[in-house]
């Protein structure tokens, strides 16, 4: 491409670009430090006048339960990433490395199983946590949500072991070490790239996830962060200042981890669909 | 599995094998597997939550109710409509974002970052947050639109059935083209530069470059970003949930959204499992013509 054309116009594209994505989070950070007044006012207000962290305040002191949800999301994505990782894992290895008979099958089995909607699974899975006890249980979730990552997570993990030379395990194994001391003690400390990009892509879709936390989580205490902020109620109408707050106050985390690991993530999300 | 196992080592090796894949298969079979079959045998009969009523089974007397059911209809139309006009604008500024981004310029790390956000949040908090903006009387759309003068009286964005579709498109648009982007752009990496240099020794313009060269070739990133996508589209729930509850009336009402309703609002556990069953075979459907199609154009 050549080099000294006139860039005005990638930068404009760039700018426009940027901007569109940025508006709503911008204008919803804008919304969280008005005043009750600022939100509601005519002729509206840009730029809040005055800044305040009264709504901040107010959720630590007046709606706890707000901050709940986040814990609760926290540890769910949690359990969800190490279960996700830790099953995954060993699946990846196997179905890439032992040489198993028809581990083509199975991949393509696991990929074809991961297309299902979440919704087709809900009367069945709520049906069954209801008997077994596990609605409204931290278990019941990650359970159901590493049931939902544990593909993607088999096939990243999968295709990187791949990349691994095949001399390192050989050597080990002349060494007289067992398949699964190799897979512990070597395969797993040269693989941590794999898993730090494949456990924080699993930690963003737990974190997101909707229908099944939704349904999963059905006392109000148990809800995690975007269910329960989506439903919470307001007096008469929906309370824009508590819920911009809490909203921000939800997606900080992710956000933080996107700007640091942008390229393990964008890595992880386009591997293999090159091919 | 049966299996002709020479040497121990061999054994071992599969035996590993196994003990590995076991606990994979048993959370998928669990949470995956059986409960899409579970909800097919569901659809077929009535039964009672808790199993105190045995099921009995009814045939298809479900799906014959459902083919009478005008707001079954309508909340298939409604989906087929919003992946329709979604998925052609997510991949037209998926492209855009694509090409943008394969530049290399000052400041691309805030431009990517800024592609990255929209997919990285819950869709339920993004769809607040356009809800906010879309908000009749205290919405920033409305306040420019006012404050301008392009409007002498308030929008009523989602509270009308033509301009509740297109927001709820505009904001699938605006949360998904980035990852129609991020694999497209993975696409556009892997095209050597030596093709482009031959395009230019031939005189191509830029416009000609990009037909001719570089759409061909990024065929299968555009074909995998457009199954994945579709699917989504297809099982649209939080947005419309989160935005409209499925209104006016049920001008935007998917089916996630009306077997949800169905399911957990008016307690019909089976007359539901028959609605996700169609949607199952609707996306199944899906995911064989553009796989076919792929297949067609190798």
């Amino acid at each position: 491409m050549t080099r000294n054309r006139p860039r005005i116009g990638l930068y404009t594209l760039a700018i426009i670009a940027s901007v569109i994505s940025f508006l709503p989070i911008i204008w919803l950070i804008l919304t969280s430090i008005k005043t009750t007044a600022g939100i509601y006012a005519w002729p509206p207000q840009y730029l809040p006048a005055p800044v305040t962290f009264q709504n901040y305040i107010d959720i630590f002191t007046k709606s706890p339960e707000l901050l709940l949800y986040v814990l609760n999301s926290l540890i769910v994505g949690l359990g969800t990433t190490i279960v996700s990782l830790s099953l995954g894992g060993m699946a990846g290895y196997a179905l890439s490395r032992l040489g198993m008979r028809r581990a083509g099958v199975l991949m393509v089995f696991i990929l074809a199983v991961s297309m299902f909607p979440p919704v087709s699974l809900l009367p069945s899975l709520f049906q069954t946590f209801l008997n077994l006890g596990l609605l409204n249980t931290y278990t019941g979730l990650i359970i159901a949500h590493t049931g939902l990552f544990l593909p993607f997570s088999v096939w990243m993990l999968a295709s990187y072991f791949a990349t691994l030379p095949k001399e390192i395990e050989e050597a080990a194994r002349m060494d007289g070490m067992g398949f699964f001391r190799i897979f512990w003690s070597i395969v797993i400390p040269l693989s941590w790239p794999g898993f730090v990009a494949t456990g924080l892509i699993v930690f963003i879709h737990s974190w997101n996830e909707f229908p099944l936390a939704l349904v999963l989580m059905t006392q109000n205490a148990m809800r995690t962060a975007p269910v329960g902020i989506s439903l919470y109620p307001g007096e008469y109408a929906f309370p824009w200042e508590t819920i911009s707050t809490a909203t921000v106050i939800a997606i900080v985390p992710i956000l933080v981890i996107t700007a640091i690991f942008q390229k393990q993530i964008v890595g992880g999300l386009t591997a293999g669909t090159g091919k | 599995m049966t299996t002709s196992v020479t040497s121990p080592l061999d054994r071992r090796r599969h035996l590993t094998g196994m003990a590995f894949v076991t606990p994979t298969l048993l959370v998928i079979t669990a949470i995956l597997v059986y409960p899409i079959l579970q909800s097919i045998v569901l659809s077929f009969g009535t039964s009672s939550l808790d199993g105190s009523e045995p099921y009995q089974f009814v045939g298809l007397k479900h799906y014959a109710a459902l083919a009478q059911t005008e707001r079954f209809w309508n909340a298939l139309g409604v989906t087929l409509t919003f992946t329709a006009l979604s998925i052609p604008l997510e991949l037209i500024m998926g492209i855009g974002l694509a090409v943008l981004l394969n530049e290399s310029f000052r400041g691309k790390g805030i431009a990517r970052l800024a592609v990255l956000f929209p997919w990285a949040l819950p869709t339920a908090l993004n769809t607040l947050m356009w809800r906010w903006m879309y908000n009749t009387d205290y919405g920033l759309f409305n306040a420019v639109a006012l404050q301008s003068g392009v409007v002498d009286r308030p929008i009523n964005w989602l509270g009308d059935e033509t301009l509740a579709m297109l927001s709820m498109v505009v904001v699938a648009v605006w949360k998904t083209s980035s990852f129609m982007a991020l694999i497209i752009l993975a696409g556009l990496q892997s095209i050597p530069r030596e093709l482009y240099e031959a395009g230019r020794m031939d005189g191509m313009t830029r416009w000609q470059e990009f037909r001719e060269i570089t759409l061909p070739l990024l065929k299968g990133p555009i074909l995998v970003a457009l199954i994945i996508r579709s699917m989504d589209a297809l099982r649209t729930f939080e947005l419309p949930f989160n935005l409209t509850d499925g209104g006016p009336v049920t001008a935007t009402e998917s089916l996630s959204l009306y077997a949800y309703k169905v399911m957990f609002d008016f307690i019909e556990f089976n007359f539901g499992a028959a609605i996700v069953v169609v949607q199952f075979l609707v996306i199944f459907a899906m995911s064989l013509i553009y796989i076919l199609t792929l297949r067609n154009k190798d």
